[in-house]
């Protein structure tokens, strides 16, 4: 039985599996399949000041081995997730990751005021959804705009802040750099790829959106190669995703220099993945011989 | 109440053109289930990543199994057609709010093509007194679902090969011309959908749809389905998955 627990930013985690936010809700529809006190954490569906709608339908496509999303950030506000859902997520031994997103750097600067006095354990600034026309991934591109909203969002935080990094870049390193520079306390990659799913005997884009989100197995490979590479240049811990359906792949993350890791798209293949995932690790420790999971992170060996 | 499970497959073979019968054994689901109610069914390929949302076409309690009609669509619906009596199958059901028939007896089932199973379900769990069933198909070659039905089925087809050559619509305004049912209950492409509508609106009966969607985790986590329903003079969207599939015909927007 191996050690899987951790700190991250602080906060004690029992294990470094987080499922992802966007694929789990605010966990009560997992929580009637398992006891979501399992998992490290939850990210939880990503918040906005206001509700927001979202895209219209359709918003979901099967791809090779992965799927495109266009979801488009619907949530019923961050006002509303405060008063229903954080006090029952509270409840429950698992550390609560806010995912929050906004239109502009006011926006998010007040996401993070408004979380401030709650439970909520870690922030996680999405800026880098790709489904939405204004704001998300518009201040995840540039290494200046990346520095300048997580300042902004640290100098208001009082939880440690995640900065969730777009793989939609030309070097993800930079925006990684900014980010620690700017004083984030971790980074989480990688968001979706973007993309479409063409329907050829309606000659039309099976999206609403036109263009969604890839994830699943089919980033995989681009995931691991770019916390690998994020890991050389930062010192702050990096949550690892993209595609992780085992508990080999959160290894593979780990060893690349992932501290924790974060489960998505395999929620709906599998919808006990997360719980999987964590004893596949203990058991791939176990092979392994390592005694406390921890010991894997950034160990790759390198040809 | 939902279960995750390893179901064993009983048989799988045609049931009609571009049809395929899958009956399962599934204990635990069988013994939940409500008509109207879906599963989330595995696909037998690591590479599909998405569970198929497939439609309850009969449950029976005591042997424990479930009857569903597939129609080999894509690749993911080719593999699960592709099983055979023997195999076990990952599925994760019931799932989704079902049709409810508020006591009613005298029902108007309407199905069209792939969407009549739903119905005979619902035709097995609500047929009362005055029910009737209205299914149309494209050929008679593609006809299921008529025989043990509990209420009489009029058929129709779109080349005449199988009773009148009309759409659907045809005998259900005649049949509500002779008498209204206190309920209609729906499913099937958009085009019908959207008529049966417009027929329950103008005759103020009461109408339950269920439609279909592309789905995530088939659960309301993701919110990958979803749905426009009026509200307060607005709209907001609903999940296909959980709050549905069946919808209110008054308050669901089909084509928004």
């Amino acid at each position: 039985m191996a050690d899987l627990s951790l700190e991250l930013c602080g906060v004690r985690l029992k294990n470094p599996v987080i499922a992802a936010s966007g694929t789990f809700g605010f966990g009560r529809e997992f929580d009637e399949l398992y006891d979501i006190s399992a998992l490290g954490g939850i990210s939880v569906k990503g918040l906005s000041l206001k509700p927001r709608t979202g895209n219209p339908p359709s918003r979901i496509a099967e791809t090779p081995s992965g799927m495109l999303n266009s979801v488009g950030l619907q949530n019923p506000g961050v006002e509303s997730f405060i008063e229903h859902d954080l006090p029952w997520l509270l409840q429950k031994d698992v550390a609560v990751i806010a995912n929050i997103t906004g239109t502009c750097v006011e926006e998010y600067v007040k996401m993070a005021e408004v979380l401030a006095p709650t439970g909520v354990h870690l922030l996680e600034m999405n800026i880098s959804c790709p489904n939405v026309h204004e704001g998300g991934v518009a201040f995840g591109v540039k290494p200046e705009s990346v520095y300048a909203i997580t300042k902004a969002v640290k100098a208001a935080a009082r939880q440690p802040l995640i900065v969730k990094l777009t793989p939609n870049v030309a070097d993800i390193t930079e925006n990684a750099l900014a980010a620690q520079e700017a004083g984030a306390d971790a980074i989480s990659m990688i968001n979706t790829l973007t993309g479409i799913a063409v329907d050829v005997q309606k000659r039309r884009m099976i999206l609403a959106n036109n263009t969604g989100g890839l994830s699943g197995p089919a980033v995989r490979p681009v995931a691991l190669r770019m916390v690998w590479q994020s890991a050389k240049k930062v010192s702050i811990p990096i949550i690892g995703m993209g595609g992780i359906e085992t508990g080999e792949d959160a290894a593979a993350f780990m060893l690349c220099g992932a501290k924790a890791v974060m489960v998505g798209t395999a929620n709906f293949t599998d919808p006990f993945a997360c719980p999987r995932v964590i004893r596949e690790l203990n058991d791939y420790c176990d092979a392994q011989g390592v005694g406390n999971a921890q010991e894997l992170v950034g160990t790759l060996k390198e040809n | 109440m939902m279960r995750d499970m390893d179901a064993r497959v009983l048989s799988c073979g045609p049931m009609a053109e571009g049809l395929v019968r899958l009956i399962l054994h599934a204990p635990e689901i069988a013994q939940a289930a409500q008509p109207g109610q879906f599963i989330q069914m595995l696909v037998p390929d690591s590479a599909h990543v998405l569970r198929r949302p497939i439609s309850l076409m009969a449950f029976d309690r005591e042997a424990g199994t479930l009857t569903l009609a597939i129609q080999p669509k894509g690749r993911g619906t080719q593999l699960i057609c592709g099983l055979k009596a023997g195999d076990s199958v990952r599925v994760l059901g019931p799932l989704g709010t079902g049709f409810d028939a508020h006591g009613a007896q005298s029902i108007y089932f309407v199905g069209g093509g792939v969407g009549i199973a739903p119905i005979c379900c619902a035709m097995d769990g609500f047929a009362g007194e005055g029910s009737r069933a209205f299914f149309g198909f494209r050929s008679a070659a593609h006809a299921y679902g008529m025989t043990q039905s509990p209420c009489p089925v009029t058929a129709v087809s779109d080349d005449g090969t199988l009773g009148e050559r009309a759409l659907v619509t045809k005998p259900l305004l005649e049949a509500i011309a002779q008498r209204r049912p206190d309920c209609i209950m729906a499913c099937g492409p958009l085009p019908m959908l959207l008529a049966v509508q417009k027929i329950a609106a103008g005759q103020d009966i009461p109408c339950q749809l269920s439609l279909e969607e592309r789905m995530g985790c088939g659960i309301g986590a993701c919110l990958g389905c979803n749905v426009k329903v009026t509200q307060e003079g607005g709209w907001v969207y609903r999940r296909v998955c959980k709050d549905g599939p069946v919808f209110d015909s008054k308050e669901v927007v089909l084509n928004g």
